[in-house]
């Protein structure tokens, strides 16, 4: 959609902009010793015409972005549609004036808009000009817009996840379902009883500290995950195993603050806890070129419905990096051969936003 | 006279969860552990072998949920259900267990769950859940998207989307899925009202159909519709079923 034509607002002030083109035309052809007749039925609707028809200039604007770097090639598109829609322009003014001949008073326009078709065109072209500028405007204007809304869309995105973060130190079912172990294991095996009490303030508190930023490098998001998957592993016993496949030269990558964290635990959650037998969470990084690849893959019962689309905390997830990478990254998550698999794949050494 | 002795069944996913209810039963002897149970499919399996007093029983677990493993026991021992979320009480009331307890729990509350579920065996046969309460039950928590049938000993668990018909044989449903055909022991307005109305709907007195599978009406001769599914098979459509399809079909719900 136009968008100038989009709004009512717009597209009034648009028109009003036409007014001094109308009474400037007006005045050139009252000067040329035009009768005041011919020159408002000649000019009038000429001048709704061209309104319109140089709106047409909003697909070329669409086309040729002013951000691309062959800004010069551009010259000659703006330049050769300038030319067909002045001449488009001067076409409708001869027609209109031979159809309006017709009329006994005003059998002189044709002639005398052919003697003013020099101008016509020559204005037609400019005008289509200014129309191609205004539209550049309209459009800078509302890159700049969207931009600002996407960095404050992102900004409230972490503090989402900082939130979901919060919410997952007491998710409810995992914090319940620990203190159930470690009551178990106080009679069963004190030691281990006192080792899944660390490992547990170990994981609130990394999740805590985490929480707090935006950018943590991959070891520290790994450190917490190791920590969060020890405490599950007291809780499936044999159930769960891990697979890690953390490639030495991506640790010191920075990522999104616990974004692999809601992806593990929906592999614990709708994986391994649906399986008798449980199964391998694999959690693999590696870096390829200029970009990284972080990948979480875990087995599902293949018997259980799939859920449609994307769970909300892949959304989420989804929506963190698109926010900060835009269409830089890659995000797949999909069940094959009865593994669940999220891959992810952004730019590595991405600068640090202020 | 001797006290009387209750045989127990255990079932939870988690080893120690299982335990901590063990090691809470060691301290009575009238009580007999006959099993203990990692998921659902066995816990159906020991039911039927030992038919035990009491279980215990968690809600969450892999393959069946603790709700779907009690609609399939026949006769229904008391049950004393087990769980880390509070959310799950409610419902567990609603199919009348006699107690619930919320993970980590103490002696004392486990105590008190204990006499509670002894006074219920005490009072002869356990007033086992009603099917329509477990059916309600069921609904409220998760959308119902599979249904669970026993063959004896062995669990079936059919997915709704795989369902093509459903057909009344007197007490029993027969599940017609494209690869076989499951008797369940359920009626088909109990059924009915379990699924949902915008994919399933009942075209006869004794036939239920998943929308989808609808290729075409067709008028027979004595004026009474057939419906003719993608399979080729082909079911009578009673009047009132004919108009509630109509109102579908125009609805364009196809």
């Amino acid at each position: 959609m136009n968008p100038i034509l989009g709004s009512r607002a717009r597209t009034g002030t648009y028109l009003l902009g036409w007014v001094p083109i109308v009474a400037l035309l007006l005045l050139v052809a009252l000067s040329q010793g035009w009768a005041l007749l011919e020159a408002l039925v000649l000019v009038l609707p000429l001048c709704l015409l061209g309104a319109f028809l140089f709106l047409s200039s909003w697909y070329l604007c669409r086309a040729l972005p002013l951000a691309s770097t062959r800004v010069g090639s551009h010259w000659t598109a703006w330049f050769t549609a300038a030319a067909v829609m002045a001449a488009l322009w001067g076409a409708a003014a001869q027609g209109l004036a031979w159809i309006l001949s017709r009329i006994h008073l005003l059998s002189g326009l044709y002639d005398r808009t052919r003697a003013a078709l020099p101008t016509l065109l020559g204005l037609g072209a400019v005008l289509y000009l200014a129309v191609l500028t205004l539209h550049y405007l309209i459009d800078a204007m509302e890159r700049g817009k969207a931009a600002e809304d996407r960095e404050a869309q992102m900004r409230l995105l972490a503090q989402d996840a900082e939130l979901r973060a919060l919410r997952a130190q007491l998710n409810p079912h995992f914090l319940f379902n620990s203190l159930n172990s470690i009551s178990a294991l106080t009679t069963l095996d004190p030691g281990r009883a006192r080792t899944m009490c660390i490992l547990l303030s170990d994981f609130l508190r990394g999740s805590l500290r985490l929480g707090e930023k935006r950018l943590v490098t991959l070891a520290e998001e790994v450190g917490l995950l190791k920590s969060y998957l020890s405490i599950e592993q007291i809780r499936f016993g044999a159930r769960l195993q891990v697979a890690w496949e953390i490639a030495p030269d991506t640790e010191g990558e920075e990522i999104p603050a616990l974004l692999l964290q809601p992806l593990v635990e929906n592999a614990i959650k709708h994986g391994i806890a649906g399986l008798p037998e449980g199964g391998v969470v694999r959690i693999a990084s590696r870096r390829e070129g200029n970009v990284l690849e972080l990948r979480v893959e875990n087995p599902v019962d293949e018997d259980m419905p799939a859920p449609e689309g994307l769970g909300l905390g892949l959304r989420q997830v989804r929506s963190r990096l698109q926010m900060r990478f835009g269409d830089r990254m890659r995000f797949e998550a999909g069940i094959a051969g009865g593994v669940h698999r999220v891959l992810m794949v952004f730019p590595a050494h991405e600068e640090v936003k202020p | 006279m001797t006290e009387r002795t209750y045989t127990a069944v255990i079932v939870d996913d988690e080893d120690l969860a299982r335990a901590v209810v063990a090691e809470h039963l060691a301290a009575h002897p009238e009580i007999q552990v006959v099993a203990s149970c990692p998921n659902g499919f066995e816990a159906v399996k020991a039911c039927a072998e030992h038919r035990p007093d009491l279980l215990f029983l968690d809600i969450q677990m892999p393959k069946l949920t603790g709700f779907e493993v009690l609609e399939l026991l026949d006769p229904q021992p008391t049950v004393v259900f087990i769980t880390a979320y509070d959310q799950h009480a409610l419902k567990a009331f609603e199919v009348h267990a006699v107690d619930y307890l919320l993970k980590p729990f103490g002696a004392d509350r486990f105590e008190e769950a204990l006499v509670r579920a002894k006074a219920r065996c005490g009072q002869g046969a356990p007033s086992g859940p009603q099917p329509a309460a477990l059916h309600d039950a069921a609904r409220s928590d998760w959308p119902l998207d599979r249904l669970v049938v026993k063959d004896g000993t062995k669990v079936s668990l059919v997915p709704l989307a795989k369902l093509d018909y459903v057909q009344a044989q007197d007490d029993y449903v027969l599940l017609k899925t494209p690869e076989k055909s499951h008797l369940k022991q359920q009626t088909i307005s109990s059924l009915e009202q379990r699924l949902d109305p915008k994919r399933f709907l009942r075209i006869h007195r004794s036939f239920i159909i998943q929308l989808d599978r609808l290729a075409r009406l067709e008028q027979t001769p004595s004026e009474s519709w057939v419906a003719v599914l993608t399979d080729g098979n082909r079911l009578p459509v009673s009047k009132s079923g004919y108009a509630r399809l109509k109102t579908v079909l125009d609805q364009g719900g196809l």
